[in-house]
């Protein structure tokens, strides 16, 4: 497991500490070794899957999938306060046992034959209970590993997780306590789904290298004569996770609505105490596959959560930290939301154009420049991980 | 400003995706115009005691915020833009949600 030596921030020109060799491309498109990923790191590791925003009042429940391990997870919070997580199926015969997406409820009943489970996944009652062969304390839902850090839920599928959440995010924990998205209440959501391997869409989200060429008008704050490529101030290292400090063009002009939206939402910040600007051009990759940005005028989070070798989903969110309350802010809220999804829509398409490459067999390795070094970066752990659970006589498909 | 002034996130977008240029064009002068005294009006009461011509104006208000990302910013590539954007799903807005 990763240990937190401490962030090491440093520009790219160092970035050759991780090598500087071409990476093998079978792993960004082979279902074999997406296999591996599956029991080397998604099996095993703190995946971010929703929010307590979304978990108000007692009572309440989420239901999230989980497509590459196979599982969806019912999430729920209790009256007695507390959140647990479980598996969403039924131990009689394994249905599935809630269908809705989210509600709030005081028992679940499978639909099959009607056994009900408690907030605390206690069977409560089982229709004919009598003719089992099993005692009842037996059938509790099976539960999975639950922690929040920043108001961010993570689950960890591992019956007993090597590390805690705040162990695994080590001294990011702190950083992200002090973002929006620790005080949000509500949140604006788009998703999108992607023929391509969760790497390679997560890959495109931490390098600029292509923003002059894919963003050209939405990306022109991005870049400038002095930073051509809007290459970032900084990268740092932390164990598993990245971050990078974006650079922006002090001389751009922002187009007139852009000018008066951010205007707002920029005062809104200030007056909420998220102020501090550099704060607002940290950008946060915690492994595996969660970003979020500390911008309170765009504070917005992105999981690329793997399908299949090929294909992937993704959820972005911009975190709010109360209600609209008033027309302003509900337009300037609008407006941010509007602006980070026509930037996503321009990279969708290219990142299936690699993919489509990629898939063809026709390349043994892919390159990385310094400034893709959070890419090379994420590949090292990957692998890392995966040729770590070989070693430990695992396979895919298979608990090491 | 005749058929912009919708409820829902999704609507909004979606009406943006469906414009033509002109549309477009002649909705971001005549709701750039009026929008800084819109908001000043409407900030004048909390967003759950707006009455209806109101709502309809600040549903008018936030149409803009689409449009002006394709008059803005997209300019000649709004058309194929569109085409993109239409996989990125809005499924919750801030606007769509009890306040």
């Amino acid at each position: 497991m990763h240990s937190h030596s401490g962030t090491k921030a440093f520009v790219a020109d160092d970035a050759a500490l991780f090598g500087t060799d071409p990476v093998p491309a079978a792993p960004y498109h082979q279902p074999e070794y997406f296999a591996l990923e599956r029991e080397a790191i998604f099996r095993r590791t703190w995946l971010q899957i929703g929010h307590i925003a979304e978990l108000a009042e007692p009572g309440s429940f989420i239901v999230r999938p989980i497509e590459v391990a196979n599982a969806s997870i019912l999430i729920v919070h209790g009256p007695d306060g507390k959140i647990r997580a479980f598996h969403n199926v039924c131990t009689h015969r394994g249905t599935e046992l809630v269908a809705e997406q989210g509600g709030k409820r005081s028992s679940f009943s499978c639909p099959y034959h009607m056994w009900t489970f408690g907030y605390d996944g206690r069977l409560r009652s089982a229709p004919d209970f009598e003719r089992f062969y099993i005692d009842k304390s037996r059938c509790d839902l099976v539960q999975v590993a639950v922690e929040a850090c920043a108001g961010l839920i993570f689950v960890n599928l591992d019956h007993s997780p090597a590390q805690s959440l705040r162990e695994f995010l080590g001294p990011i924990a702190r950083q992200l306590e002090s973002l929006p998205v620790a005080c949000a209440t509500t949140f604006s959501e788009y998703v999108y789904e992607i023929d391509a391997n969760w790497k390679l869409t997560y890959d495109n989200f931490q390098e600029n290298y292509h923003l002059r060429f894919i963003h050209p008008r939405s990306g022109e704050a991005a870049t400038g004569p002095e930073n051509p490529f809007g290459y970032p101030v900084k990268f740092g290292f932390v164990g598993p996770h990245r971050t990078q400090t974006i650079w922006s063009n002090p001389a751009a002009a922002p187009k007139p609505l852009q000018g008066f939206a951010f205007g707002k939402l920029a005062r809104f910040a200030m007056a909420e105490g998220f102020g501090n600007p550099a704060q607002n051009k940290e950008y946060f990759a915690i492994f595996p596959n969660f970003f979020l940005l500390g911008s309170a005028t765009q504070p917005f989070s992105h999981v690329v959560m793997p399908i299949s070798a090929s294909r992937s989903r993704g959820v972005v969110r911009l975190y709010w930290g109360s209600a609209d309350d008033t027309a302003t802010r509900r337009f300037a809220r609008e407006y941010a939301m509007a602006t980070v999804r026509d930037i996503h829509a321009e990279d969708r398409a290219v990142i299936e154009a690699g993919q489509r490459g990629l898939s063809s067999g026709a390349l043994r390795h892919i390159h990385f420049q310094s400034q893709e070094v959070l890419c090379r970066h994420l590949y090292h752990t990957v692998n890392e991980m995966v040729q770590s659970y070989i070693a430990g006589g695992g396979a895919p498909g298979q608990a090491a | 400003m005749e058929g912009w002034a919708l409820s829902g996130a999704v609507s909004r977008a979606t009406r943006r995706d469906l414009s033509s240029d002109a549309e477009r064009a002649d909705f971001y002068d005549a709701a750039m115009r009026v929008l800084p005294a819109a908001l000043d009006h409407l900030d004048r009461k909390p967003l759950r005691e707006l009455d209806a011509s109101e709502t309809r104006l600040m549903n008018l208000m936030l149409s803009l915020c689409h449009v002006a990302l394709a008059v803005e910013m997209q300019r000649d590539d709004e058309a194929q833009h569109a085409q993109r954007r239409q996989y990125l799903r809005i499924t919750r807005a801030s606007s769509d949600c009890p306040c």
